[in-house]
């Protein structure tokens, strides 16, 4: 048994990748596609519950060359022949995804979003919007941890109905202060919980939400044609963000119950969070990570979604020109129309 | 030779001198303050109001003048105010200091004119806030009031002075002149370099995402339940304002002026009743 898994088309023995739009499996040779048992009738994905070794090196199925992964790198390509290989044992024992939402966006569609995104960002510097940029894009499916869970809530605080009116001279407010207390609770299911430390947590949670309708039993075959990360942020870890959002979450549900206040401000809350199940799933992330004077600058879109997060540098001769011709229009139309209308 | 053009002289001089010994003339057939060409205010009114007129030519150097009437010789009433200002020879002093209000029972209207220094005095927020009060009254046809109003009013800004920030601006100036005054204006610069700067800084900051998640995305439908739910009445306190009437009428501190058939610079402004 090898520990590089390539899926091959049946019927000439290239590569197989999972195509988005279609959902099944595409031969970018001789054009078939293939339903998701179809292909590879063999394959029999029973042994990943087990634990297996972590080897040094992996060697490319088609062409035999090495190849190069970081640690957390599950699924790949080779960098030689670009036949597409999934590290089996970075799928198995601890490591095997519960659930994986499959692409829904080609790369080809990732590149028109973020050209018409990267237009929109009038300061970006000029390399971002070059061709060999965009085509740098990647699609990864990213593991993330989803939480089921429930959550006790209860806070306090106070509310003020304030009422203005006009006699004689004098404006009058009154202002009546109450006292507020809510007590609730509610269950939560899959709040994703970024597991990879190179992602960055904060994008990663900007392009939820992810449609969990799609969400499907995991299969290597899905990471076909696609980048991959294992997990590096142990679900003990990953719990900490989630109790934080859901904290959050329930105490505002909580205070959007408390209606028909002119104001409303908590000062205390407390909040219980049990009976917390979590799930290993791989979510589908297009990736563009640019390097301009030595800080990285992450565009990522949600790879079901299409919704788009990132963040370009500014260029500073630009935001200057832009300023300038605003100041310039401004102070025409200040002066030239203005005089028209004075 | 010599004689000649002394003679030129004396002629010249004359010439010179008779205009104005007319108007000295004139204003001394005219001296009253108050011209009720239709009798609304009884006599005593009248005296009445030309002593605290008299006080106020004194104390602030400015002329003060009433004239109703209910025919203005096909003028405006800007025009007529003027000219009749201008005309009678009144004012204070070389600038003519003074106003007029005129009543005018034809158009149903009554219209402030200033001259002098009382332009400055009178900006245009106070003539509307003057003309507000004294509508008032003559709506009611009280006159004597109307009139009473208005002395009262000249008094008290006429002690206030020129409030601070006060400028001239010239309705008939043209556009060229009023471009290069606007090529001079502070204002337009800050302005413009206040909506620069912001709109640079919003499309800066505009390059990230948002958060779209709400505390209800990955709520369990008819999970949530609301257990205990308690608003207890604490205390209330009520505030009181004075309502200032600053905000009545606006205007600034701008002085409108105009130029009236005379020549000579007014101020001035108006309305129905």
């Amino acid at each position: 048994m090898t520990s590089v898994k390539e899926y091959k088309c049946p019927s000439c023995g290239a590569g197989l990748d999972f195509d988005p739009p279609s959902q099944k499996w595409k031969c970018h040779y001789c054009f078939n596609e293939y339903e998701k048992d179809q292909f590879d009738a063999s394959d029999n994905e029973e042994f990943l519950n087990e634990d297996m070794p972590e080897l040094d090196s992996y060697i490319c199925n088609s062409c035999g060359a090495e190849l190069i992964a970081d640690n957390t790198t599950s699924a790949t390509f080779c960098v030689y022949c670009k036949s597409p290989a999934v590290i089996k044992s970075r799928f198995s024992g601890k490591f095997r995804p519960r659930n994986v939402i499959p692409f829904r966006l080609t790369k080809e569609q990732a590149k028109e979003i973020y050209q018409k995104w990267i237009k929109k960002r009038l300061f970006a510097p000029k390399e971002f919007k070059l061709k060999e940029e965009v085509d740098k894009i990647t699609g990864i499916y990213a593991p993330f941890w989803l939480f089921d869970c429930k959550a006790n809530g209860f806070i306090s605080g106070e509310a003020t109905k304030v009422h203005s009116w006009r006699q004689g001279d004098y404006q009058y407010t009154q202002t009546k202060y109450y006292s507020i207390v809510r007590r609730g609770h509610a269950r939560y299911k899959r709040i994703p919980v970024d597991a990879s430390k190179k992602m960055d947590d904060k994008y990663m949670h900007m392009i939820e939400p992810f449609d969990y309708s799609d969400l499907k039993d995991f299969s290597m075959k899905y990471m076909s044609g696609f980048m991959a990360e294992k997990y590096d942020v142990e679900s003990n870890e990953a719990v900490n963000i989630l109790k934080d959002r859901v904290r959050d979450y329930i105490s505002d549900r909580l205070k959007g119950t408390v209606n028909g206040y002119s104001s409303c401000s908590i000062n205390s809350r407390n909040v219980n969070i049990s009976e917390i199940n979590q799930c290993y799933s791989m979510l589908p992330v297009y990736l563009l990570v640019n390097k301009y004077k030595d800080k990285s600058h992450i565009f990522m879109i949600n790879g079901q979604t299409g919704k788009v997060v990132g963040d370009t540098p500014l260029c500073l001769p630009k935001q200057i020109l832009f300023a300038v011709a605003v100041f310039l229009v401004v102070w025409i139309i200040g002066v030239f129309g203005g005089a028209l209308f004075a | 030779m010599r004689k000649k053009t002394s003679i030129l002289l004396l002629v010249l001089l004359f010439s010179v001198l008779i205009p104005y010994i007319a108007q000295v003339a004139v204003y001394a057939e005219s001296s009253g303050n108050i011209k009720d060409y239709l009798n609304y205010l009884t006599d005593s009114e009248i005296a009445s109001l030309q002593d605290d007129i008299e006080s106020i030519k004194q104390t602030y150097r400015l002329d003060v003048v009433i004239v109703i009437t209910d025919d203005t010789q096909g003028k405006s009433s800007q025009a007529f105010a003027d000219d009749f200002y201008d005309y009678n020879g009144y004012g204070i002093g070389k600038s003519k200091s003074g106003l007029l209000m005129l009543v005018n029972m034809q158009d149903r209207e009554v219209y402030i004119s200033t001259r002098g220094n009382a332009i400055d005095i009178f900006t245009d927020g106070r003539i509307s806030r003057m003309t507000d009060n004294c509508a008032t009254y003559l709506s009611n046809a009280d006159y004597y009031n109307a009139c009473r109003k208005f002395v009262q009013d000249v008094k008290s800004y006429a002690k206030a002075g020129v409030p601070s920030g006060q400028y001239r601006s010239p309705s008939d100036m043209t556009y060229g002149d009023k471009v290069a005054r606007r090529i001079k204006s502070v204002s337009i610069y800050i302005t413009a370099l206040v909506i620069s700067l912001v709109s640079t800084l919003l499309l800066s900051l505009s390059s990230k995402g948002k958060v779209t998640i709400t505390s209800s995305t990955y709520e369990e439908t008819g999970s949530f339940e609301l257990t205990e739910a308690r608003d207890d009445f604490i205390r209330q306190s009520t505030t009181q304002t004075k309502i200032s009437d600053n905000s009545s009428s606006g205007g600034g501190n701008k002085s409108s002026t105009h130029t009236g058939s005379s020549g000579h610079t007014h101020g001035g402004g108006g309305r129905k009743f």
